[in-house]
């Protein structure tokens, strides 16, 4: 891509933004089990407590701490939002380039599955399987990543086509290189930028998902999880509990979606050179 | 002339061929997942409840609960309009859907309304506007709100304008038993559709905004506007008539990528606003395991969906020729 890339994103105040709160939730994902005081699903503390020095947000209609439940709500959520980022990621990739590159009947194949692929609404799978038989959540983030791919790979695939004409990858290909040395060795890491809005975009799409659908009550009420803290607390809400028991997790989601969301929109500020305002100058 | 006809017609098989998959994908999932799961509803449905079933309680109501159809007899029901009973409320799912729809409806519609000129417009003025200090403001506003889920502004809406001042109603589409006028009722709805309607538009309005500024940014430097900008137009025929045009048609593409999305920010927000729509219904289902409205509120939600995304397709497809040659 473009030799300054890196260069322009690091000037971006958004991208700076996104980084630090994305590394301080990486900290607190990795931390939080062992930072966290008790056990979040252990159940003996007074219900309904508010802070106090023993329980820093309190305890839960539950008799659960609430500080240790948001801790591994965090964990949760990170983890569904990398595994289906990855996930996805990488099968967009290797389909996208293998569509594009070898074409004839592979591309046709794999983009027609595509096609009905980004029209089956998968919000509306998920939460079917997951009313029906709560699976595991690794699961339900593996059927999220299987319906997602097709995003990457059509736009993947298109910048494959574009590259297919390049000079320097003709000429390996008159030398003899096969189709999957090409892929390996030149097309997958000429796109690396392009991995990075995907990444961003669909670990933004993951996470929101998960919360929605902790908050419909779709996963196993022993799992914590943002969306389901955020559920319950609303059925306190005349309650004063709003702001040790429904601000934190409220603020954590938002902050969470928002350190993703800022990445996305700056990488692909970063990457579409028409978008920048001035010559020389930096994107708003 | 010709050609043009020919790609028309060539959308008009290829497309319709892939929608009929992907409906046809959800409908065999709905069909096919109840029969497959490990596990039934009844054992479900009583497993975390104090009642203990007898044996002959347990057969009478699995074979109750558990049907022996084809697929066929499954499509063939569904298309004859017969959803079958709800186990929780012993009423046809189609009365419990309808009754639901329009709620949904009202509110997915003005939200999208309303989110969609008002980010095309600001769209437009911040492009045009790129280097002012008002410009670079409404960007970075934009940019923050939209790392802001549906659920975030949901309740925090909720907490300041209904709980705390107390200005709207927490709850309801309108005020249950009340005998109004027409016109005081119209007010009524309007009243309860406020704060899930602001929600939605809060969570709706930076996309569209961002994406109407990002391709106004592109076109703005196109030869095309230099030349209408050299006829001696007028600015806003330049920006709307000229640049504004291009700019829509991303606008098209991104709101038929984003309707399955839309859907889940609605099903939350109307669960936080306690708005008697679709949302409420699938969730009160979930909670009671209620199959056939679950699966009911799912195949009917995502067979709109469909449809709302090959209509979108096909628009795009006539304002936009290019598409049509490229596959």
């Amino acid at each position: 891509m473009r030799p300054n890339f890196m260069r322009d994103v690091f000037r971006d105040p958004w991208f700076m933004a996104g980084l630090g709160l994305a590394i301080l939730f990486a900290v607190v994902a990795a931390l939080g089990p062992t930072l966290s005081p008790y056990d979040p699903r252990d159940m003996r503390f007074a219900p309904i407590s508010p802070p106090s020095s023993e329980h820093l947000l309190g305890v839960n209609d539950g008799g659960q701490d609430i500080f240790s439940e948001l801790l591994y709500a965090v964990k949760n959520t990170v983890a569904f939002g990398l595994w289906t980022a990855s996930l996805g990621l990488l099968a967009g990739v290797i389909i996208g380039v293998s569509a594009g590159w070898i074409g004839g009947w592979v591309d046709l194949v794999l983009m027609r599955i595509a096609d009905v692929l980004l029209a089956v609404p998968s919000i509306m799978v998920l939460i079917f399987t997951a009313a029906l038989f709560r699976p595991p959540p690794l699961l339900l983030a593996t059927i999220l990543a299987a319906l997602s791919w097709p995003t990457t790979s059509k736009g993947i695939r298109a910048q494959t086509l574009s590259l297919k004409q390049a000079l320097h990858l003709r000429a390996v290909s008159r030398m003899g290189a096969g189709n999957f040395y090409i892929i390996r060795r030149h097309l997958i890491p000429e796109m690396f930028p392009l991995y990075l809005v995907g990444f961003a975009a669909k670990a933004r799409m993951a996470m929101f998902m998960e919360a929605s659908l902790a908050f419909l009550g779709l996963f196993d009420p022993g799992r914590k999880s943002l969306g389901m803290m955020i559920s319950y607390a609303l059925k306190y809400y005349y309650m004063d509990i709003w702001w040790n028991w429904l601000m934190p997790p409220i603020l954590c989601l938002s902050m969470l979606i928002g350190s993703v969301t800022f990445l996305a929109i700056s990488l692909e500020k970063a990457l579409d050179p028409r978008l920048r305002e001035s010559i020389g100058g930096q994107g708003a | 002339m010709v050609r043009a006809l020919r790609s028309r017609y060539r959308i008009s098989i290829g497309l319709p061929a892939v929608f009929l998959a992907a409906a046809l994908f959800m409908v065999f999932l709905s069909y096919a997942l109840p029969r497959l799961l490990p596990g039934d509803f009844v054992t479900a449905m009583y497993a975390s409840s104090n009642v203990t079933l007898s044996e002959e309680q347990e057969a009478a109501l699995r074979s109750y609960y558990t049907s022996q159809e084809t697929f066929r007899e499954y499509l063939m029901r569904w298309i004859r309009l017969d959803w079958g009973y709800s186990y929780a409320y012993m009423t046809p799912v189609s009365s419990l859907f309808f009754e639901a729809l329009p709620w949904t409806l009202l509110l997915l519609g003005s939200a999208n309304l309303l989110s969609l000129t008002l980010g095309f417009f600001l769209g437009v003025e911040a492009a045009w506007r790129w280097d002012s200090r008002g410009g670079k403001w409404l960007v970075g506003w934009m940019t923050l709100f939209e790392g802001m889920p549906e659920m975030v502004t949901g309740v925090l809406l909720l907490l300041i304008f209904a709980l705390h001042l107390g200005w709207f109603p927490a709850a309801g589409a309108e005020t249950a038993y009340a005998d109004l006028s027409f016109f005081k009722r119209v007010a009524d709805v309007g009243h309860h559709l406020a704060l899930p309607l602001l929600t939605l538009v809060v969570a709706y309005v930076p996309g569209n905004f961002l994406l109407t500024r990002n391709s106004m940014m592109i076109f703005l430097r196109s030869p095309f506007t230099t030349t209408a900008r050299a006829k001696g137009l007028s600015a806003r025929r330049v920006r709307y008539a000229h640049v504004a045009r291009n700019a829509l048609l991303p606008l098209v593409t991104r709101f038929g990528l984003r309707v399955s999305f839309m859907v889940t920010g609605a099903l939350v927000v109307e669960r936080i606003h306690a708005y008697p729509g679709l949302g409420t219904l699938l969730f009160n289902a979930i909670q009671a395991r209620d199959l056939p409205v679950i699966q009911g509120v799912v195949l009917m939600s995502s067979l709109m969906v469909l449809a709302v995304i090959l209509c979108l397709e096909t628009v795009y497809r006539i304002l936009d020729p290019r598409i049509g040659y490229a596959s």
